[in-house]
């Protein structure tokens, strides 16, 4: 057998731990879970779809207006996707990119091969985007096809939206998981801090005015959802015109990049430094 | 020197793992025995850079190894813990870490291939790691250490839970790896599996290292003290009639599917228990480990 001394650099060593990695994932406990809550928003859709079927005047109305199969699919989009799965995803998947590979004591034979520690975290972080968009995309797509026949737009005149939402949720997953890796790679109870910060944080300062919520990644990414939100109550409308205007598309992707490559980095960094010890 | 430590010393918060040890290894293969909990596995992962000394230093080929992964190609490292991707096959699992050498899908193959034909896996290659018995984890551990052809290997307990048969191929692989002027560290709490691959051994207790060298005179202290090892295999009432009529069995006990023996005289009872094994006259054996507390015991009287 032949030594090998060549040293593996960073991103061809990443793809190698995205290979290993990519089919544990998919298989884990975790992806179960994942596909039993990505089933949450299909039921839903199904049992919107039917009762749309059985009687029309039971469709939900906003402001006297009965909402269409479009909208219901924004809305649903918005409120169960975005600021739901996508960042109950990021703080699973980002805080245990590591952290799964220490508990189940297989850290070893990674950080033992001649590469960067970054390049073992950055393998992981993309079998965990590969992983999250294999199942979220697809049941996004289905519940497309659930609910916008509801009404009288057809199916085709969403398809463009759908889309965007795609894309969306691809940059939201990437962002999040960034975020969530570094908290991960840094803090001791990473998925409290991560529940804090998307459900306590994010729609805390989203609701008020003033510009702390350019500290969240819900706000640069609600400028990508190309579904005009209905307000729902005459203090949402009031709260709604409080707001400065959204960020454009363009300043929302560089600020999503901007938040994916920062926090990536400086979870690698991270993780460079860092010591595991492995519990007996 | 292959390896060199200066006055290293690791806490794990308020516990010390290892005491403001000095050693130098040289080539070769050199023994690291003590009891559990004594620093073995401290010092190894040191020594293969997971972890960071909390004071003194440590170098391996003449370079600091703690963030220096260059050198971890150079290293094979066969871990205690008994802990893999149970869903691959042994071959994929052997094969994605050596491709971490960079060495391409084709050859990485090749290699985990030959490796774990050393340790007598390849017809179980193809089988999923979380089907694999005791034993064959211990040996697909090995052959991922040893896939990437490393100068240094450094294994930590690599026969715990071998049955007779594979225990005594490891220890010859492992003797012909020194032969071959490669340097293994190897540890084990059992002196008479150190013994049977090197006279060199690094005693170790309570994180301080107490003696290395030849250790011809430690040896005759454990000789005098009893030796228990514990069987699990498919006859034991079997195997315990046969014992009953060697020399230097003490007592014998069954214990759920095992067989737990207490002897005077070691090296002939793991002679006779490997010989068993090896003809099959008395069904199989699955899995031979010793417990400590005669090595702790040897360890208490030194350090008095």
């Amino acid at each position: 057998m032949a030594s090998v001394t060549r040293r593996p650099t960073l991103l061809p060593s990443a793809l190698r731990v995205f290979d290993l990695s990519l089919g544990q994932m998919l298989w884990s406990r975790r992806s179960l879970f994942l596909a039993l809550l990505l089933g949450g928003p299909l039921l839903l859709a199904a049992l919107v779809r039917f009762a749309a079927v059985a009687d029309p005047a039971a469709l939900p109305r906003i402001n006297g207006q009965r909402i269409g199969g479009l909208t219901l699919f924004g809305m649903m989009m918005w409120l169960l996707y975005i600021r739901f799965i996508v960042p109950v995803l990021g703080v699973f998947y980002g805080t245990a990119l590591i952290a799964d590979e220490v508990d189940d004591r297989t850290i070893t034979y990674l950080f033992a091969r001649p590469i960067p520690r970054a390049a073992v975290l950055l393998g992981k972080y993309f079998a965990y985007l590969a992983c999250t968009s294999l199942l979220v995309l697809p049941s996004l797509v289905l519940l497309y096809f659930l609910v916008a026949p509801i009404g009288e737009r057809g199916i085709g005149a969403g398809v463009p939206a759908l889309m965007a939402d795609l894309a969306t949720l691809v940059v939201g997953l990437a962002a999040y998981g960034a975020l969530f890796a570094w908290v991960g790679a840094r803090v001791k109870r990473p998925v409290v801090v991560g529940l804090v910060f998307a459900f306590g944080w994010e729609p805390g300062v989203l609701l008020f005015p003033g510009y702390l919520k350019q500290l969240t990644v819900a706000y640069y990414l609600q400028a990508l959802v190309p579904h005009s939100m209905p307000s729902v109550s005459p203090v949402g409308s009031i709260m709604q015109m409080l707001q400065p205007a959204p960020p454009s598309v363009a300043a929302s992707l560089a600020a999503l990049g901007a938040i994916t490559v920062l926090t990536l980095w400086l979870a690698a960094r991270a993780v460079e430094s860092r010591e595991y010890v492995l519990e007996p | 020197m292959i390896i060199a430590a200066d006055h290293l010393s690791k806490w794990y918060g308020q516990v010390i793992g290892l005491n403001d040890v000095t050693l130098a290894v040289p080539p070769g293969i050199t023994g690291l025995l003590g009891p559990n909990g004594a620093g073995k596995s401290t010092l190894m992962k040191l020594i293969t850079g997971q972890l960071r000394p909390s004071q003194g230093s440590i170098t391996v080929f003449g370079e600091p190894i703690w963030r220096n992964p260059a050198s971890y190609a150079r290293i094979g490292f066969c871990p205690e813990q008994d802990a893999f991707y149970e869903r691959m096959t042994g071959v994929e699992w052997v094969a994605a870490l050596v491709g971490l050498n960079g060495v391409d899908e084709e050859a990485a193959r090749a290699m985990a291939m030959r490796a774990l034909d050393l340790v007598d896996l390849a017809g179980e290659a193809r089988k999923k790691i979380g089907a694999y018995s005791k034993g064959m984890r211990q040996r697909v551990k090995l052959a991922q250490a040893l896939a990437h052809d490393p100068e240094l290997l450094i294994l930590d307990e690599p026969l715990a839970g071998m049955d007779p048969v594979a225990r005594r191929r490891t220890i010859r692989l492992i003797r012909e790896w020194g032969r071959a002027g490669r340097t293994v560290l190897v540890s084990s709490h059992i002196l008479h599996e150190i013994e049977s691959m090197t006279s060199n051994v690094l005693l170790i207790h309570q994180g301080r290292i107490l003696a290395e060298g030849n250790v011809h005179q430690i040896r005759d202290l454990i000789d005098e003290h009893p030796h228990t090892v514990y069987i699990r295999a498919d006859e034991t009432r079997a195997l315990a009639r046969a014992f009953l009529a060697e020399d230097g069995v003490l007592s014998l006990k069954f214990e759920d599917q095992a067989l737990v023996v207490q002897t005077a005289r070691p090296d002939a009872f793991y002679t006779r228990l490997t010989a068993m094994a090896a003809s099959g006259e008395l069904g199989t054996i699955h899995e031979v480990t010793s417990p400590d507390d005669n090595l702790q015991a040897v360890f208490q009287y030194l350090v008095k």
